[in-house]
């Protein structure tokens, strides 16, 4: 228990913390049971891994993520007219309040999938469907790996044409006829 | 501008969390076995495309199907909208969990309203179907209004998903010492509470706020959040009636505060309050980041973290650069006339989409 309480005045006599400092604690340890507590050096020691959550492209910018500005977004009316959003001058709640019996709050998390951050990929894959059409004349577009109206109206055309499922996505089957290879 | 709201059309008679999966261009046998809150995308048009799931049929319009996939919606069926709660392609996604404040900022971007639904259940919801590794931002109205709700769900969320950490931004107001068993909880390793701090001079804080007394009771929450070892990101906005003490506040942050995370030195944002009183509250730190940078070198050299968020990279001195991160969430990030052939937009966080065109800095332009 002894070296517990050493930690912070050998801070202090490290001049780390100033005795007349406002938000130094003022008690070494929580209040209450201090066997089941953590200690200060517990605390202090966990692992802060926040830095580079989610962060490979961005490592060396902790703060990159964790700026926000307080206007949270989706409720938010912007000045500009965008079609998307409700009009400024409504004055309607977003929401409908959720009903007061709301059972299923938490879905059993058993078979959640994370999902895997395959954009890349999958641009590819648009992009050779896009050259596959416009050789079998379906597509007039750029080929950017951008799924589009066109690109999509393409689809359902070539899909109608050769007996396929009319989806207007890409399945297997029109991946396989298209010869193109999904990995 | 990325839309954070899409219409819909869907059967259902009452709001619901959906993740929505496309599942297209993958090969033959790969087809996965739905979650229950999640929809396969069934059917693609140019103009619409009907998802299904075991909450029913949904029909979103105006957006492609790729351009939503892996986004969790809530989706509200008697407007006819849904609400895309986390972009799965996005590292900005906040849920804003109440419009209600005790604080009246000078510069707030989102005035405060009265009203308040509790959407934590969706939130818990929508968290658990985020992406691996995001990081979900926490904001308001103040957050922490609802503090017995808001621990909940961190703890809950936390539990359940050791690779979800937060951001929650608060006034810091409503902490107190009976919070700190519901506190002890939660993984605080996991969760950033960014927490504006505007002066060192108390009166100067609680007038920015609007309330009294603010500042005081902001310090002695300050201290039990260290007790508690939590991380705190103080956030200084920058304007005329506290830039002058900015070095100051530097001080009191490298000599009683030395436990913080980091601070952050903030650009204005010019919408609600802060474009009311842009005129009489805009810095131009383009010609006055001497003072700027003398405090944050004050606290970096206290080994303290200290950057600068929304502050166009042309505005701020070659020097300081490296510590001005792109910091404007991508759906409300552009870029002006100003901008064009500029060698370092692909590092900058540009300006807010609402940033006047009159934009208030003496010093700006694209750099070669």
């Amino acid at each position: 228990m002894k070296k517990r309480l050493f930690a912070i005045p050998s801070l202090l006599a490290a001049g780390f913390l100033p005795i007349n400092s406002q938000a130094y604690p003022a008690k070494p340890t929580f209040d209450g049971d201090l066997g089941k507590r953590k200690s200060l050096f517990d605390i202090f020691k966990l692992d802060h891994r926040y830095t580079l959550a989610g962060h490979s492209s961005h490592s060396s910018h902790s703060s990159h993520s964790s700026h926000r500005s307080s206007t949270g977004g989706y409720t938010y009316v912007p000045p500009a007219p965008a079609p998307l959003y409700s009009a400024p001058s409504t004055p309607a709640p977003s929401y409908q309040p959720p009903a007061p019996t709301y059972q299923e709050s938490a879905p059993a998390p058993a078979p959640l999938k994370v999902l895997p951050g395959n954009a890349y990929k999958f641009k590819e894959i648009v992009q050779e469907v896009e050259f596959a059409l416009m050789a079998f004349g379906y597509y007039t577009g750029e080929i950017d790996g951008e799924m589009s109206p066109e690109l999509r109206s393409g689809l359902q055309r070539m899909q109608t044409d050769y007996g396929l499922k009319v989806t207007g996505t890409i399945t297997p089957e029109t991946l396989t006829a298209l010869r193109i290879e999904a990995r | 501008m990325i839309p954070l709201r899409i219409k819909v059309e869907t059967n259902a008679d009452r709001p619901y969390v959906v993740r929505l999966r496309s599942l297209e261009a993958e090969a033959w046998d790969s087809a996965p076995t739905l979650h229950p809150s999640e929809a396969a995308l069934k059917h693609a048009g140019p103009d619409a495309a009907d998802y299904a799931g075991e909450g029913g049929r949904l029909r979103v319009l105006g957006i492609d199907p790729s351009k939503v996939d892996g986004d969790v919606l809530l989706v509200n069926p008697s407007r006819g909208t849904a609400d895309r709660l986390i972009r799965s392609s996005s590292q900005h996604n906040t849920f804003l969990v109440t419009e209600r404040c005790d604080q009246v900022c000078l510069m707030c971007s989102q005035p405060p309203k009265k009203h308040h639904f509790d959407l934590f259940p969706y939130f818990e919801t929508a968290a658990l179907l985020a992406p691996e590794h995001a990081t979900i931002g926490i904001s308001g109205g103040e957050p922490t209004l609802f503090k017995t709700e808001l621990f909940r769900f961190l703890q809950r969320v936390l539990e359940a998903r050791p690779d979800i950490s937060f951001h929650v931004l608060t006034n810091g107001q409503h902490f107190d010492e009976e919070d700190l068993n519901a506190l002890s909880h939660i993984d605080l390793g996991r969760v950033v509470w960014g927490i504006p701090l505007y002066s060192s001079d108390a009166g100067v804080h609680d007038e920015i706020v609007g309330k009294e007394g603010a500042h005081a009771q902001l310090l002695r929450n300050l201290a039990l959040m260290c007790r508690l070892g939590a991380q705190i990101e103080l956030r200084t906005v920058l304007m005329r009636p506290n830039a002058d003490g900015l070095p100051g506040l530097a001080r009191v942050i490298g000599s009683t505060l030395p436990f913080i995370r980091t601070w952050a030195v903030m650009q204005m944002e010019n919408i609600g309050f802060g474009r009311m009183n842009w005129k009489s509250l805009f810095f131009d730190s383009s010609e006055g980041f001497e003072l700027v940078g003398r405090s944050i070198d004050f606290v970096r050299s206290r080994g303290i973290d200290a950057w600068l968020y929304n502050f166009p990279l042309c505005t701020v001195p070659p020097e300081y650069r490296h510590l001005a991160p792109a910091t404007i969430s991508d759906w409300k990030r552009a870029y002006r006339v100003e901008c064009e052939g500029c060698s370092l937009k692909e590092a900058c966080g540009g300006f807010f989409e609402w940033h006047p065109r009159d934009h208030g800095y003496s010093r700006l332009g694209a750099v070669q």
